[in-house]
């Protein structure tokens, strides 16, 4: 690159034009993507002869992604400053990060994590509307015996699509949103490590959501959610092709985004925020990017293998040629069971965060609770057995397996300790967010006990590959992680877009998503618990009145989406203008003025001195050490000389 | 789930002052309320359990009868700690000073570790035991052996020792007599189930599976189940076992062309 256009690019200041503005931004790269994968597929089905309908549709996602994000102007950075091999000035950082481009920041390549941090919260809203489309659609399928709405082909690829889908979204739906954009301030940083790579874990999530519309054009698939080996090798149409695709891309982007987490927070940590004051929340991200970190390339390695074997036939799992379906399982849960905790290791830390700051109480316990979060997620590598327990394979491993599946109920017991230390004799300010986290306790109790039932070999002869496994995953992954998702969403909206969610529309949102929710899954409890077997397009007459019921009452968890998607709406147009601190609380987020300035931080960087959850007095009483519950309880309250907390 | 904590707390001097006494209060109810729960468990499970018609059944059912004895003591402690403290310490509106903060000590860590600890061996043992009361009785020459193949979209029955299969989407079991499936696929995997007679195993192709040997004994109609995902119309995958007396058994065994 010549000095003058390294001068021009510098000297860039002023108010972009139109033409800058478009390129490159997503339009240019939606519409650069489609041509290369136009032609990347033209010329492999020409290559091919039109043979082979997998390799030309493998083409088309190839180009699309590459060619996206050419258009995008991913690769600018490289060329600009990787080959003239100069660092980029501060204003051109700034540039990147978004200074001055308005609202069309958020469709650009821009590097700020702020931005990145609500474009994945708009993302996992808009794939949460999507997923919980499907979810009606199964209820309604499962209402009536027999299959009467849709037929099978399309139920099965409804419900493979609800499930990747609301896995997808659920994956994200903490660490990418809050990971991103709270994380960092938290921390006292001005940005993330990686910006770029922080860009790129959100634009290849973006480019992956069309990949998996696709599959309802090339046929759809039938192997669900867990795409088993070898049906899903078998499958006669090329739709398995975009789960494939689908899942390789996420896993990359996963893995970026996972990484720069990380990075972040060992490198960018403010003066005095040792590991010993991580907000319980910052722990929570790092345990489950660390863990997605572990178990996503076995998913995307076990996606190629499938594709590998679907293009050109190379029978991994295909027992007739050699191969053997379950190296496919084990690939498969290596990934599956440590997943479930990515999702739910950071809704019950942010379960943590928001009670201790309604109760305006320190987390009872924290250092307990960062190792029972710790413990939860190494125990839950190691336990992913438990779902091959009736496939017939690895009988000496099933006690093995059993006894770490477990093992895992004493950390969760250790953190419903804490928690429920945290709001005893707290001064409890019931809130949207502490609804949410008092629903997700409810549930977690439910979903952690029910587990026990399926961990146990003797009661999951009886259930397993049944109604009561998927009601109990929903009430692990939707009455847990999500509402603490939900909680995290109405505690952090504030800060994150300035303007405050209605309160009453918030609450009947959580009313009615409790209710319905509970209602759907406990009569889907009962109808496990009666035999019924999963994914089954056409119900069997005996197991009609539960289905009827949870069919029935999922109309509520409808109803509670329209009211939460109404209520984002009315606030984003004419909502109540949010304060700094808008709860009381006292992570660094709140500390900072909202809406939040580029880089953060107003001049020099906080130094922290204390952990976040000092509410109430710093001293241990002397009955901390020996004495009783009660007494110091009696003893303390007229000490306190704190106001501090208010904003 | 907390005997720690009520240790640590007979002998205690009643606090003065109006202060109630939250701690003792919500214990009492724990208690009551755990009883209750048990009592009200013990009397529905039969009406909320299928009927269980095999040895195996009959065991697993039981095994989720007292695990669920153990498990509403533990969900109770959280409800009621929980409910207790939102009925209790709540304040109407923002609250204007910060709660007392607690500090966990070593005798209620080590306490709970402790009793969830042995709750989770309890769990365990129980669950191997029962198990390997299950599993581990071996076929001998009176188990019935039935070869069950499965195949996109429906089940295969052979009886070897009859030199006959199923002809039908129907086969018959003999009431009070082993039997022990062994199951593989033609072509995908397949769970196969029949969830009355409690035995699942998954069928594989290219592998054979064995279930343990298991004896019906409830006369009944049951279906077998496909559990796992296995394409178009795996939902249809249904067929019905009628278990009935040996003489009844004897004469379909005949009829669909075996040797009695």
């Amino acid at each position: 690159m010549s000095q003058e256009a390294i001068a021009a690019n510098t000297a860039e200041v002023g108010r972009p034009t139109l033409r800058q503005q478009m390129f490159p931004s997503v339009i240019s790269g939606v519409v650069v993507g489609a041509i290369g994968a136009a032609v990347l597929s033209i010329i492999v089905n020409a290559v091919t002869q039109g043979a082979n309908q997998d390799a030309t549709v493998a083409a088309l996602y190839v180009g699309w992604v590459f060619f996206f994000f050419a258009g995008i102007g991913a690769y600018n950075d490289v060329l600009k400053w990787g080959f003239a091999r100069r660092e980029p000035t501060h204003a051109e950082e700034m540039d990147l990060a978004g200074k001055g481009r308005g609202l069309w920041r958020y469709f650009r390549w821009t590097t700020d994590h702020k931005v990145v941090g609500m474009q994945y919260l708009a993302t996992a809203l808009f794939l949460f509307f999507v997923g919980s489309m499907g979810a009606f659609m199964i209820r309604l399928e499962q209402s009536r015996p027999g299959a009467v709405f849709f037929p099978p082909s399309t139920y099965n690829t409804i419900v493979g699509m609800h499930g990747i889908i609301m896995i997808v979204a659920s994956v994200i739906m903490i660490s990418g949103p809050f990971g991103n954009f709270v994380v960092p301030i938290m921390i006292g940083a001005r940005d993330m490590a990686f910006p770029r790579l922080n860009a790129l874990s959100y634009w290849l999530l973006f480019v992956d959501i069309p990949i998996i519309i696709t599959t309802l054009f090339l046929g759809g698939f039938q192997t669900g959610w867990t795409g088993y080996a070898p049906l899903a090798v078998q499958e006669l149409t090329p739709g398995m092709m975009a789960y494939c695709f689908f899942i390789i891309i996420f896993a990359i982007s996963t893995t970026v985004g996972a990484m720069n987490i990380i990075t972040t927070v060992l490198v960018l940590r403010t003066r005095g925020m040792t590991f010993g004051r991580l907000p319980i929340m910052v722990w929570g991200v790092i345990f489950s990017v660390l863990l997605s970190l572990a178990a996503f390339p076995f998913f995307m390695l076990s996606q190629i293998m499938v594709v590998m074997d679907r293009i050109f036939q190379t029978s991994f799992f295909e027992g007739a040629y050699g191969g053997n379906n379950w190296v496919y399982q084990h690939l498969f849960w290596f990934f599956g069971h440590p997943e479930v905790y990515v999702i739910l290791l950071p809704a019950l830390a942010i379960a943590a965060e928001v009670a201790a700051v309604f109760a305006r109480k320190g987390i009872f316990g924290r250092r307990m609770m960062i190792g029972s979060l710790a413990t939860i997620s190494i125990l839950s590598a190691i336990v992913w057995g438990h779902h091959l327990y009736f496939s017939g394979s690895n009988n000496p491993l099933d006690a093995p397996f059993m006894l770490d599946t477990e093992l895992i109920s004493i950390p969760t017991g250790v953190f419903f300790l804490a928690i429920i230390g945290t709001v005893w004799r707290g001064r409890i300010w019931v809130t949207v967010p502490m609804l949410f986290v008092i629903g997700l306790l409810i549930n977690f109790v439910v979903g952690g006990i029910t587990g026990i039932y399926l961990a146990d070999l003797p009661t999951d002869e009886i259930l397993h590959g049944g109604m009561f496994v998927t009601a109990h995953f929903h009430y692990t992954l939707v009455g847990t992680a999500v509402f603490g998702f939900f909680a995290g969403v109405y505690f952090w909206f504030p800060k994150m877009v300035g303007k405050r969610l209605n309160p009453f529309l918030g609450q009947l949102h959580f009313w009615l998503f409790m209710v319905g929710f509970n209602g759907t899954f406990l009569s889907l409890f009962y109808a496990g618990l009666i035999g019924e077997p999963r994914w089954s397009a056409n119900v069997a007459p005996p197991f009609a009145v539960p289905n009827t019921i949870a069919s029935l009452f999922a109309i509520l968890i409808a109803a509670s989406v329209f009211v939460m998607v109404y209520n984002v709406i009315i606030t984003l147009r004419s909502g109540e203008t949010a304060v700094a601190n808008e709860w009381g609380g006292k992570t660094l987020e709140w500390m900072v003025p909202t809406p939040v300035p580029l880089e953060n931080f107003v001049g020099e960087l906080p130094v922290v001195t204390s952990t976040p959850y000092d509410y109430g007095t710093p001293e241990p009483h002397p009955s901390d050490v020996e004495g009783r519950l009660e007494e110091d309880l009696r003893l303390q309250p007229q000490t306190l000389p704190q106001a501090q907390a208010e904003g | 789930m907390s005997e720690a904590n009520i240790e640590g707390n007979t002998g205690a001097p009643t606090p003065v002052g109006q202060e109630p006494h939250h701690f003792r209060r919500v214990m009492v109810s724990w208690i009551v309320i755990s009883v209750v729960g048990i009592v009200i468990w013990l009397l529905l499970a039969p009406l909320i359990l299928p009927q269980g018609a095999s040895n195996l059944d009959t065991a697993d059912d039981f095994t989720m009868v007292v695990f669920t004895v153990l498990a509403i003591p533990v969900a109770a402690f959280v409800f009621v700690f929980l409910g207790y403290s939102l009925i209790f310490f709540r304040t109407k509106d923002r609250p204007t000073e910060d709660a007392v903060p607690l500090k966990p000590r070593p005798g209620i860590q080590i306490g709970w570790l402790g009793i969830t600890g042995v709750l989770c061996l309890f769990l365990f043992i129980w669950g191997m035991i029962a198990y390997y009361q299950e599993t581990s009785a071996a076929p001998n020459a009176n188990t019935l052996i039935v070869r069950v193949t499965a195949q996109q979209w429906y089940w295969s029955f052979d009886f070897p020792q009859y030199g006959t299969s199923s002809q039908s989407q129907v086969i018959e079991l003999p009431v009070n007599r082993p039997v022990q499936f062994i199951v593989t696929s033609e072509d995908v995997l397949h769970g196969f189930a029949i969830r009355a007679m409690g035995v699942r195993v998954d069928a594989n192709p290219g592998e054979m599976t064995t279930t343990p040997v298991v004896t019906p004994t409830v006369l009944g109609n049951y279906t077998v189940n496909c559990v796992e995902l296995c394409g178009l119309l795996h939902s249809y995958m249904w067929e019905s076992v009628n278990v009935v007396d040996q003489s009844s058994f004897n004469s379909w065994i005949t009829s669909q062309g075996g040797h009695p």
